[in-house]
């Protein structure tokens, strides 16, 4: 199973020279109160008499502590447990969470004003200090969290204390009183709010940790601020949660009770939807979408995803050291057809590192996307025979088993085969060797695929900066580097965007991967369950937005 | 009797230490490792990591600490569910993959002595044609096959079970999962009672009471079942062995949280301790299946002695 959720890494250097001058331009930025946007039940709608949901989930989460976390189905309970200082709503924009407002003093420190009323589940007050407690726990060494860096690196001291040469205590986060909490970071991070609204970002009840060590996860012992509180977790059966009364905004809650499944066969998935045991199947097995939407055609749901299938070049390797190679081998690949007809689930063809739905910069395609196939292929040939590749040439194509990367892949195989002459050996393999043989650059053409962790361009540029620990194709542009060094010291968001767009351009005529579609999530939701959205291109909902229609 | 038994018992140490060794040596060699994620992790995250696991001690430390560790009554914590440890995940998971094969074995058993007895009796009848079909449909089709099926017959068609899933015991999340491994095992059972039946009432010592005049009844029940019983007992410790197996599947595809998912999710998340933990459960229940299976041959066959 896919882990669904990507992350990034970023150095963000900062001159200080560079950061006077913003300072000085800097205008005081003051969000104003916003609706926090619960369940909105529109006019005419009848609730049922009872509130409860199951919503499979995809997988067994590998944890409940929000700093252990790292895969979509976990953050998914999570976000419904615990309460960061803001969230995403049901159409994925960025709501005020435990904070109810949040300015900028100036370019590098954002203040948040905490609500007075938010509480943990035992009635405890949820006060700044427990934000600070969480997240530097988060970033400790000690805690071994994956996603220390992923986000640790955006707070001021992040990189240092993330790799224990600081103490925790030098981290750029700092309770000013009870509700006031203060955030310090190296580079100018406007999409702060959208990235805080990370459950790994999420407070922790420093006491029920104490008390109870590592079992504090445990039904009974969790003490957690979100809209629920776990009631029941059995290992590879279900996790039920129960509404949180002490929630500060438990009056919009719809829903009683929420139970999550871990049913990883998308066949059985859709078996238990059918037999009225689950009402959220989480993805549609390959190959069933067509057949699905004529079955359930007000049920099927299918939303694009802030995600990119592509597949990486080793560019250092024999066969792809020239461009010319990488470009006439993207060239070729007919995505129109691949979407349409192959994976055939409604995911739509990308001709960039960015996806449709990104903030932060331009979706920009390559120019030769509105050519004509055979003006493509032609020029691809000419590529191939000016870099001295014969028809019958061979490199292997890596991938994990699964029937979807398989058909894919034999897909373009048969594209390069009968379009370039070029013979591919598909090569499947497990998902662990696969991310190990990447990342040590032990291949050719690998498959690969990235979903954003929050909704800023930055979460993309990850995958082919020089020294991203996610860049699997090892090209470097030191001018695209640049540029988005650039962008990161900017508060302007036009020439902020305007630069990553530039960078991205950049990079992406070096042709370090093949884009070539945008990930979507096909799935099954009854049609009684209201305030789910197609527009969540974050594909995160909490359960608090949800409420089952009379039926 | 007892002596061998005891000394069966003591040979499980030397079996455990070579499984455990060769498990170690295999999953170390195994390409990819617990902290291989999607999302690369940092050399700092995983040097952490490495020593929150103890992994970034050798190989031989390892092997030792867990032996003491296990000593200890201790599996270890795992690394694909952080929040549970070995101990926490076996304890939970093994009743209910007990409850399912060992129901599924003693219906079988039941189930497919009668069968065959019935079709060696009746030989070339409509009722042995019958088992033999059916014997024939249970060892062709995979259970990954029969299982949809019968979720389509009993869930979505009469809607008299649910098609997966598992509350606390409730019977009515059993009778799937047990029926299909029933069937696959009745399947070899029914086969081999037949044919070890057939064979024995043509041996000398039936023609003999036969001669003697004695019932067929009779015959059966007081001659002819015990040494028939005795190939049944030889495939009743693989076939119990292969239900561990046949879990994988029917545990995935009737989503039930036992032994099975936890040995998939085990090896492909490279969680050495899980894996580890459960190969040792694995080797005590095969190492006890087999000194079982051995005693009751001396107690079927009387010129089997210990």
């Amino acid at each position: 199973m896919k882990n669904l959720l990507g992350a990034v890494t970023l150095e963000l250097p900062v001159s200080r020279g560079c950061l006077k001058f913003i300072m000085l331009f800097f205008m005081v930025n003051t969000l104003g109160l916003q609706q926090p946007g619960a369940a909105v039940v529109p006019a005419g709608v009848t609730l049922h008499s009872t509130q409860t949901i199951i919503r499979n989930n995809g997988s067994e989460p590998e944890s409940l502590d929000p700093a252990l976390i790292e895969s979509a189905g976990a953050a998914n309970i999570v976000r419904d447990l615990f309460e960061p200082l803001t969230a995403n709503d049901a159409r994925g924009k960025i709501v005020p969470g435990v904070a109810e407002r949040w300015s900028q003093s100036d370019a590098l420190t954002w203040v948040f004003k905490l609500r007075p009323n938010a509480k943990w589940s035992n009635g405890d007050p949820v006060v700044a200090q427990d934000f600070v407690f969480g997240i530097r726990r988060l970033l400790d060494p000690k805690t071994a969290s994956k996603y220390a860096h992923t986000f640790g690196d955006f707070f001021a001291n992040g990189k240092d204390v993330a790799n224990g040469k600081k103490p925790v205590s030098e981290l750029g986060i700092k309770a000013i009183d009870k509700t006031t909490l203060e955030i310090r970071t190296e580079t100018p991070i406007t999409f702060m709010p959208g990235l805080l609204a990370n459950p790994n970002l999420a407070p922790i009840h420093s006491k029920a940790l104490e008390t109870h060590g590592k079992d504090w996860t445990k039904p009974g012992n969790l003490v957690s601020n979100g809209a629920f509180v776990l009631k029941q977790w059995q290992v590879n059966s279900k996790v039920i949660l129960e509404k949180n009364p002490q929630y500060w905004d438990a009056l919009q809650v719809q829903l009683n009770q929420v139970t999550y499944l871990p049913v990883e066969d998308g066949n059985a998935d859709v078996k238990l939807f059918e037999t009225g045991e689950n009402d959220w199947v989480y993805q549609l097995p390959p190959g069933s979408f067509e057949k699905t939407l004529q079955k359930y055609p007000a049920e099927t749901r299918n939303s694009p995803m802030l995600g990119l299938r592509y597949y990486s070049f080793q560019t250092q390797s024999a066969f792809f050291r020239d461009v010319r190679v990488r470009k006439a081998l993207s060239m070729v690949i007919d995505r129109d057809l691949l979407s349409q007809r192959v994976t055939a689930d409604g995911q739509t063809p990308a001709y960039g590192l960015f996806v449709k739905g990104l903030e932060g910069a331009e979706v920009a395609a390559y120019d030769w996307a509105q050519w004509p196939m055979a003006k493509r292929v032609a020029d691809a040939k000419l590529l191939l025979q000016e870099a001295g590749v014969k028809p019958g040439a061979k490199f292997t194509f890596i991938y994990n088993t699964s029937d979807y990367h398989k058909k894919m892949a034999i897909f373009a195989a048969s594209e390069w085969k009968t379009k370039l002459g070029l013979q591919v050996e598909l090569e499947a393999m497990e998902f662990k060797v696969l991310l190990k043989r990447r990342h040590d650059g032990n291949f050719e053409m690998a498959r690969n695929g990235w979903i954003a962790d929050y909704n800023d361009a930055t979460t993309f540029l990850a995958l082919v900066k020089c020294d991203s620990d996610q860049n699997n194709n090892f090209n470097c542009n030191r001018e695209a580097e640049a540029l988005i060094q650039q962008g990161s010291q900017q508060t302007d968001p036009a020439k902020r965007s305007a630069l990553f767009t530039k960078a991205t351009e950049l990079v992406m005529a070096d042709y370090p991967i093949i884009p070539l579609l945008q990930y979507s999530l096909p799935r099954l939701v009854k049609s009684y369950v209201g305030g789910y959205s197609t527009e969540n291109v974050m594909d995160r909902f909490r359960s608090k937005d949800l409420y089952i229609i009379k039926h | 009797m007892l002596a061998y038994t005891l000394r069966r018992l003591l040979a499980i140490v030397p079996t455990l230490l070579v499984v455990i060794a060769s498990v170690y040596v295999l999953l170390f060699s195994a390409p990819g490792g617990p902290f291989d994620s999607e999302k690369a992790v940092s050399a700092a995250v995983l040097a952490n990591l490495q020593a929150k696991y103890r992994l970034d001690l050798p190989l031989w430390q390892q092997y030792l600490h867990y032996l003491s560790n296990l000593l200890h009554g201790d599996l270890g914590a795992s690394f694909r569910y952080a929040d549970w440890s070995v101990n926490d995940l076996v304890a939970d998971a093994l009743p209910i993959s007990l409850t399912i094969g060992g129901t599924a074995i003693a219906l079988s058993l039941v189930i497919g002595v009668v069968l065959g007895s019935l079709a060696a009796l009746r030989q070339n009848s409509w009722i042995d044609v019958s088992v033999m079909l059916l014997g024939n449909l249970g060892s062709v089709f995979p259970s990954f096959v029969i299982a949809p099926v019968l979720v389509l017959i009993f869930s979505l068609w009469l809607r008299w079970l649910p098609s997966g899933g598992w509350n606390d015991f409730e019977p009515r999340f059993m009778i799937l999962p047990i029926a299909l491994l029933t069937f696959i095992n009745v399947a070899t059972i029914g086969r081999v009672m037949r044919g070890s039946l057939v064979e024995v009432l043509h041996s000398h010592f039936i023609r003999t009471a036969r001669a003697k005049g004695l019932s067929l009844r009779l015959i059966v029940v007081r001659h002819a079942l015990k040494p028939a019983l005795l190939p049944v007992v030889s495939v009743l410790g693989p076939l119990a062995i292969s239900s561990i197996t046949a879990a994988l599947v029917t545990e995935t595809v009737f989503s039930l949280p036992g032994i099975g998912r936890l040995v998939v999710n085990g090896a492909a998340n490279r969680d050495y301790t899980l894996i580890l933990g459960l190969v040792v459960l694995i080797t005590l229940v095969v190492v006890t299946l087999n000194l079982i299976v051995d005693l009751l041959y001396a107690v079927l066959d009387p010129r089997i002695r210990y």
